[in-house]
């Protein structure tokens, strides 16, 4: 176990150099290919009203005549030791993990990402846990009573959901319950360590919102999934051996069902944690994906290289650890 | 040129948003926040524009700002947003200001740090100013005038900060030009530009390479406000400033919020243009542009921070709403839309072209594509709008009159350049901001009607003007001819709207603002006069003169005078548009209750 876990670290930690090459790329190496010079690219690292000379001055600085090799050295160097920019009187040291630093925000991007985190974090797993619980259930619901109203009218609803985009349901739900009836009034995000009940209270709109899109999914995979254990021939023989149906229901059919799901869950939540884009825009919640959406509004090329990298962080990670409960759970996995 | 933010997340969600604003236009003026009005009168519709709505005394309570984006910096040394501007008097204090009265009046020059308009020496070359004695900062030191030169010194550092205005570098004499700021010259106690002197502690000499009357108007940029050179930090200062304003930053997380607290070392006697009547501002950024206008109307917010009007869902529900009307105003913002001709790339080389332009544009169409006349604004005829100094109304090509343009006569002005079945060319526009998209297939409808085919290039905002638009090889070498752009003056007169706009210095290779390309010998003979009159009234009669002579040029279409529905929660106090800033007032805003 010990040896695949170190296995694929060493995979994942490829994989994040492989991205980090890659994302690179995109961001210097194509725009190259098409033409735009070191001085174009510069200009779009100095703030919105530059001069010649400091639009020169940063493309001295960042190195961005230099070779692509060097760069992109210098881009991993940063990430593993830190950097230091020219920001005043004195330079500012950009500590590692250091994506860069925003001339357009003025300050390292990694600390920015770091502030937004605990916004996402609190958005992406309050919302999981809404939706786990809720498909999930609905979706056994629905298969046990297969053909029945609740399953019609559950499953009409979980249609709904899989349709209705965020900006519509989140945007309808903040005219209903935060100024309409002001159940929820005056939306915004107050950190956990703040007031955890008021953490709560304002988040319960978006964790709504975005569970009801997932679990709407989540409820018919786990229906599919369930309708299909359930016929199988290991379940009559458990019902032959006369195991309550309890049992027979959450032991064996739903833990096979489940299977897929954690596969799901494990890539959704990753892809979560790199910003909820939507969610965070609808209802103003400065996490990764509100900073994803001004960093690309600002052109901010060292804010979306950062914001990148940190998703394809998580994406990764989330497929680690989905991986190292599969090895847990089936031996088989393991070699 | 302050700039105006538009925000393409507007378009996110808007048929939803609009749907919302159908199904809850009625019974929603009963969401109003606040405990009613002060002394005022009942509020009606445009009430702010020429008066003071809700006038109240009153302190307490907090005062809280909604913003769609973020500032560029609040650093007054580094920004260049009109809001930020109006906003930072609230912490900072240039050497002058506007008084504090609507309409008109509001344009009126008034000493704010300084104890009275700068004093020029006869040839025009040298400004002095004394700023007021016993001014403090937050901590309790003194301000003297070496902080409001070294404040202006750390602006030649293009490199560190580089989003606010360079007239000081392009206005100073002495060694300006050459002068890299005092992050790069640690030498002579960090006071190293020979333009600016400091005689005594309360004494300020500017020495300028050429006579420069709107000297005044200059120094009501925030750039003049004192910064303390041991708490400069350069980039990074934006996040700890050093107040001598009402309030001053208890805290602020980059983007996010900012929380603004009374400065108790503040003088109110002193400083009669600002007031200190919330215990609290607060100001939160990065909000969904349909959220901060439906907190707004919750009374959650009192102030839409970026001051531009309420988006299309909200103006919905306000204008089908009397009550809610009543609590709004629609003012002419003193922010113009337009289109350049580029009058380097051929065929608009000849002035016939260019002003067959000016006739086969169709005003009504661009009207509606930049949000019709009451969010759009007026249709323009001339290129400074109506509430800057020295507007003089005139309509060369009859936009105003035959609003739908006049094929015929265009056709007649194609022949007389030598185009007489039309030609093609380019225009550039920023295809992130819905107007400037529509307002360009809209122009090309209507070209297409004489014969002249447009073909459409989209640039984003970021780079439109230091990669495309602004670059006159890239427009020439692309064959674009013609391009989107919009303007508010720094200051509110002639000087402040037109000099970027077309005076012939103003030509760059990057980040050109004179698209038109325009160096012609009238004009920029009539800058140089102008600068070299103290009387303002006889320099305004010069701005109209240069904005008819631009007219005739016709390197420029104009398309409206902005307007802006903002809307007034009953619960903010002193509420009233000022031309200055092209905004509402915020430095003498209050709120009930609290």
């Amino acid at each position: 176990m010990v040896t695949f876990i170190i296995r694929r670290l060493i995979g994942t930690i490829f994989l994040l150099i492989v991205v980090s090459m890659i994302t690179f790329a995109i961001f210097f190496l194509i725009p190259r290919l098409a033409g735009q010079t070191t001085y174009q690219l510069a200009a779009q690292y100095v703030g919105r009203n530059p001069t010649r000379d400091a639009i020169l001055q940063v493309e001295r600085q960042l190195g961005l005549a230099d070779p692509l090799y060097l760069q992109f050295g210098r881009f991993l160097r940063g990430i593993v030791f830190g950097a230091h920019y020219r920001t005043g009187p004195t330079d500012t040291y950009c500590p590692p993990p250091c994506f860069g630093y925003s001339f357009r925000s003025q300050l390292p991007v990694w600390p920015q990402m770091v502030s937004d985190i605990p916004v996402t974090l609190s958005l992406a797993i309050g919302a999981s846990v809404l939706w786990l619980i809720g498909g999930v259930s609905i979706g056994v619901l629905s298969a046990l009573r297969r053909g029945t109203l609740f399953d019609r009218f559950s499953m009409g609803v979980a249609l709904a959901g899989v349709s209705l985009p965020i900006f519509f349901t989140g945007l309808i739900a903040l005219e209903l319950f935060s100024y309409k009836w002001p159940i929820f009034p005056n939306v915004q995000y107050v950190p956990f360590t703040t007031n955890p009940l008021l953490w709560a209270r304002n988040l319960v709109l978006p964790w709504v919102v975005l569970a009801f899109l997932y679990a709407a999914l989540y409820a018919r995979l786990t229906r599919a999934g369930m309708l299909e254990t359930m016929s199988e021939d290991y379940i009559r023989t458990a019902r032959a051996k006369g195991l309550p149906e309890r049992k027979v229901i959450v032991k064996h059919g739903l833990r096979a069902a489940l299977t897929p799901i954690v596969t799901i869950f494990g890539m959704d939540l990753g892809l979560l944690l790199g910003g909820a884009i939507i969610t965070e825009v609808t209802f103003s919640l400065h996490g990764l994906g509100l900073f994803t959406v001004q960093a690309i509004n600002n052109q901010d090329l060292p804010e979306i290289l950062g914001v990148t990298m940190l998703a394809a962080f998580f994406i990764v990670i989330a497929n680690l650890v989905v991986d190292i409960f599969y090895a847990v759970l089936d031996p088989r996995v393991r070699y | 040129m302050r700039r105006r933010r538009l925000y393409g997340l507007a378009a996110v969600g808007a048929a939803a948003a609009l749907t919302l604003a159908a199904c809850s236009s009625s019974g929603s003026s009963s969401s109003s926040g606040g405990n009613g009005s002060g002394a005022g009168s009942a509020p009606a519709f445009n009430a702010g524009v020429t008066s003071v709505v809700n006038p109240s005394t009153h302190k307490g309570g907090t005062l809280t700002f909604d913003w769609r984006a973020a500032p560029d910096s609040f650093d007054p040394g580094n920004t260049y947003y009109a809001a930020v501007w109006n906003f930072a008097r609230f912490y900072s204090t240039a050497l002058m200001t506007f008084k504090n009265c609507p309409g008109a009046c509001g344009k009126t020059l008034v000493p704010a740090l300084a104890t009275a308009p700068g004093v020029a020496s006869d040839n025009g070359l040298t400004w002095t100013y004394h700023i007021k004695p016993g001014v403090k900062y937050q901590d309790g030191t003194a301000v003297t005038t070496k902080d409001v030169k070294y404040a202006i010194e750390r602006t030649f550092d293009r490199g560190v900060l580089s989003n606010g205005p360079n007239y000081f570098t392009n206005l100073l004499g002495g060694n300006a030009k050459t002068y890299p700021g005092p992050y790069k010259d640690r030498a002579k106690n960090l006071m190293g530009l020979t333009a600016i002197d400091t005689p005594d502690a309360t004494t300020i000499v500017f020495h300028l390479k050429a006579p420069f009357s709107d000297m005044d108007y200059l120094m009501t940029i925030p750039q003049s406000a004192p910064v303390p050179p041991d708490k400069d930090t350069g980039a990074s200062y934006q996040t700890h400033i050093v107040s001598t304003g009402p309030y001053k930053f208890q805290s602020y997380a980059l983007n996010k919020t900012a929380v603004l607290v009374p400065n108790t070392q503040w003088n109110a006697s002193m400083f009669p243009t600002v007031s200190q009547l919330p215990s609290k501002i607060v100001v939160n950024m990065n909000m969904n542009p349909n959220d901060v206008d439906n907190r707004l109307l919750a009374g959650d917010a009192q102030v839409d921070f970026a001051g531009t009007g309420v988006q299309a869902a909200a103006r919905a529900k306000i204008l089908a709403n009397p009550t809610l009307k009543a609590q709004s105003d629609d003012p002419i913002t003193g922010f113009g839309w337009f289109f350049y001709i580029d009058s380097q790339v051929a065929p608009f080389t000849n002035l016939a072209c260019r002003q067959a332009i000016q006739y086969a544009a169709n005003h009504l169409t661009l009207q509606n594509a930049y949000g019709g006349p009451v969010a759009g604004g007026a249709i323009a005829s001339t290129v400074m709008p109506p509430t800057v100094a020295g507007y003089e109304k005139f309509d060369l090509y009859g936009a105003t009159t035959k609003t739908q343009g006049d094929p015929a006569k265009a056709k007649q002005l194609l022949q007389t350049c030598g185009q007489p079945n039309g030609f093609s060319t380019g225009i550039a526009y920023r295809s992130d901001r819905p107007t400037e998209t529509q307002g360009a297939q809209a122009l090309q409808q209507a070209l297409s009607a004489v014969g002249i085919k447009l073909t459409l290039h989209g640039y984003p905002s970021a780079t439109y003007f230091t990669n495309f638009a602004g670059v006159p090889k890239y427009m020439s070498s692309h064959n674009i001819g013609i391009a989107f752009g919009g303007w508010g003056a720094d200051w509110p007169d002639g000087y402040g709207f037109l000099s970027q706009l077309v005076s012939g210095p103003s030509i760059v290779p990057a980040g050109n603002t004179n698209i038109g390309m325009l160096n012609d010998p009238v004009v920029n003979d009539l800058f140089t006069k102008a600068q070299g009159i103290t009387d303002a009234t006889q320099r305004n009669a010069i701005w109209g003169q240069i904005d008819r002579q631009v007219m005739k040029d016709s390197v420029i279409v104009p398309i409206v005078y902005a307007k802006a529905l903002i809307y007034r929660p009953p619960s903010l106090t002193n509420v009233y548009f000022n031309q200055a800033y092209q905004l509402n007032n915020y430095a003498v805003q209050g709120v009930t209750g609290g």
